[in-house]
């Protein structure tokens, strides 16, 4: 019964605070007025930046041509919205790099569960996957366009590239450190070896999993517009190469 | 307890012995385990740390093979006994809530018939533990938890309880309970049990029989019957009772000399 209203009141801790006594609404207005400076100096400090950055090329103390001006970047960042061929190019990285990031996650989880199934396969595959993990990824793209030329395949295969190998070995990883002793409970009570994946080390692992899922959605970003940087003809890399290569540096 | 299996024998260890295998050689754990558990009872082995006791238990429930001797049980139909362990922690899984980790057991087994099912609730209810069905496991007490899963172990309709050490990750004053708790249960159930620990008072508290072991490899040092009620002691006072310290002093005594040995 007393957990029953603690847990209730967990639930509604805000209500119940604000009914509190006098010294713990100081303390909770006291936590809301750091949290809320925090939040307005970070805005602040991204104005001046802007704005030093406006000044110091309006004054000429950097070379408009090379550094630009923020001024300059928000006008032709509207004008390139308003002609749609911005947001065209950002879908098509986003869309490419939302199908890589969905692979990755399918192949990590298919390739990590067969090696926890198969344990020495694992042993036998670890060692390439560290080695092709350490590679530095944007050198295979050009590989990869010699195999595949230059489409949707080789940009989605780049984007690819930077993640997988990484997430398989941090999933494995984390699904061979199940506690040994939770695989004797089930065990104990007559499973067999699908029966503690299913019920214990995937359940387990969520946590893991979602994380990796996070740093995976920027690898995979990463991997498309280094694809793009060589094999696209559309897209945020590719407008970033095209950027640099006619020099105008408010593009970028 | 040592000599001829009476009819109500339920479980025979005749001469078991087991050895470790590791790359420095082979490691002898267990020599010439020789005795019985009758039906109904509760016996606890009390032995140094280390010294195989879990290994006893591993034997019993299958999940090792004996290097030699024999592992006999004795039942009434020719269906092998179910087996239920309780470990050290209860491994209750974090995200089910308390009713869905009781029914871990069931769903592996897939046994989660209506009787079973009727039967958890029973026991939810008869241990007053129905109000935390839908919680989660990491808003009850270490005790509760504890108490969780022995009935997730019970869930399985066991004919044999293993416990390995369940209340060594308790506090003290939870553990002198939780241990009472646990014996009113498995007693009220009718269940054989074997206990494992390293804990002299537990083992003599809630046990039938306490089986001494050496230190390792193991082997049996003594048997001593615990007789409160023949005594004319009741449960609540076991603890305070004269006969508890005697049993305590001669099994203290029993594993100093062992001890000395080394």
């Amino acid at each position: 019964m007393k957990i029953q209203t603690c847990e209730h009141c967990k639930k509604s801790y805000s209500i119940i605070a604000a009914a509190e006594t006098l010294g713990q609404q100081q303390f909770i207005k006291h936590q809301k007025r750091t949290r809320q400076t925090i939040f307005w100096s970070r805005i602040l400090l991204f104005a001046a930046f802007l704005a030093l950055w406006q000044i110091a090329s309006e004054l000429g103390w950097i070379d408009k041509f090379y550094f630009s001006s923020p001024s300059e970047i928000g006008a032709l960042f509207i004008h390139d919205i308003k002609d749609k061929s911005l947001l065209n190019h950002i879908g098509i990285t986003l869309f490419e790099s939302g199908i890589s990031f969905l692979l990755i996650i399918l192949f990590s989880l298919l390739i990590a569960t067969f090696f926890w199934f198969y344990p020495s396969l694992g042993k036998l595959f670890e060692p390439f996957l560290i080695v092709l993990n350490s590679l530095p990824k944007s050198a295979l793209a050009p590989l990869i366009i010699v195999w595949l030329g230059t489409g949707l395949r080789t940009i989605i295969l780049c984007g690819m590239s930077v993640g997988i190998f990484g997430c398989i070995l941090n999933l494995y990883q984390s699904f061979s450190q199940t506690d040994p002793e939770r695989l004797k409970l089930i065990e104990t009570l007559g499973g067999t070896k699908m029966q503690a994946f299913t019920k214990v080390v995937f359940p387990g692992n969520i946590p893991t999993f979602i994380s990796l899922s996070k740093v995976n959605i920027g690898l995979a970003l990463v991997g498309v517009i280094i694809g793009e940087f060589l094999a696209g003809r559309r897209g945020l890399g590719y407008l970033i190469i095209y950027g640099s290569q006619v020099f105008t540096c408010d593009f970028l | 307890m040592q000599g001829n299996p009476s009819n109500k024998s339920f479980l025979r260890l005749e001469h078991v012995s087991f050895s470790y295998y590791s790359v420095l050689g082979e490691v002898s754990v267990l020599s010439d385990i020789h005795f019985h558990v009758e039906k109904g009872s509760f016996v606890a082995l009390v032995g140094p740390s280390g010294c195989g006791k879990s290994t006893i238990l591993s034997l019993i429930s299958g999940l090792l093979k004996p290097v030699g001797g024999y592992i006999t049980f004795y039942s009434d139909d020719f269906n092998a006994p179910k087996v239920g362990y309780m470990l050290q922690h209860d491994h209750l899984l974090e995200w089910r809530d308390v009713y869905h980790n009781i029914l871990l057991g069931l769903e592996i087994q897939k046994t989660k018939t209506p009787e079973n099912l009727a039967l958890v609730d029973e026991l939810l209810e008869k241990y007053k533990l129905s109000d935390t069905k839908n919680k989660k496991p990491s808003a009850l007490s270490g005790g509760m938890r504890q108490r969780i899963a022995l009935i997730r172990t019970l869930a399985t309709r066991p004919d044999l309880l293993l416990l390995d050490e369940p209340f060594s990750a308790l506090d003290y004053q939870t553990r002198l309970r939780i241990s009472a708790d646990v014996r009113d249960i498995i007693k009220s159930e009718q269940k054989t049990a074997i206990l494992v620990t390293h804990d002299i008072s537990e083992a003599v508290s809630m046990a039938d029989v306490v089986i001494l072991l050496t230190k390792p490899p193991c082997s049996i040092k003594d048997i001593i019957p615990i007789e409160f009620e023949r005594n004319g002691i009741s449960r609540d006072e076991v603890r305070t009772s004269k006969l508890f310290q005697e049993y305590f002093d001669q099994i203290w005594r029993e594993m100093q000399d062992e001890n000395t040995d080394m």
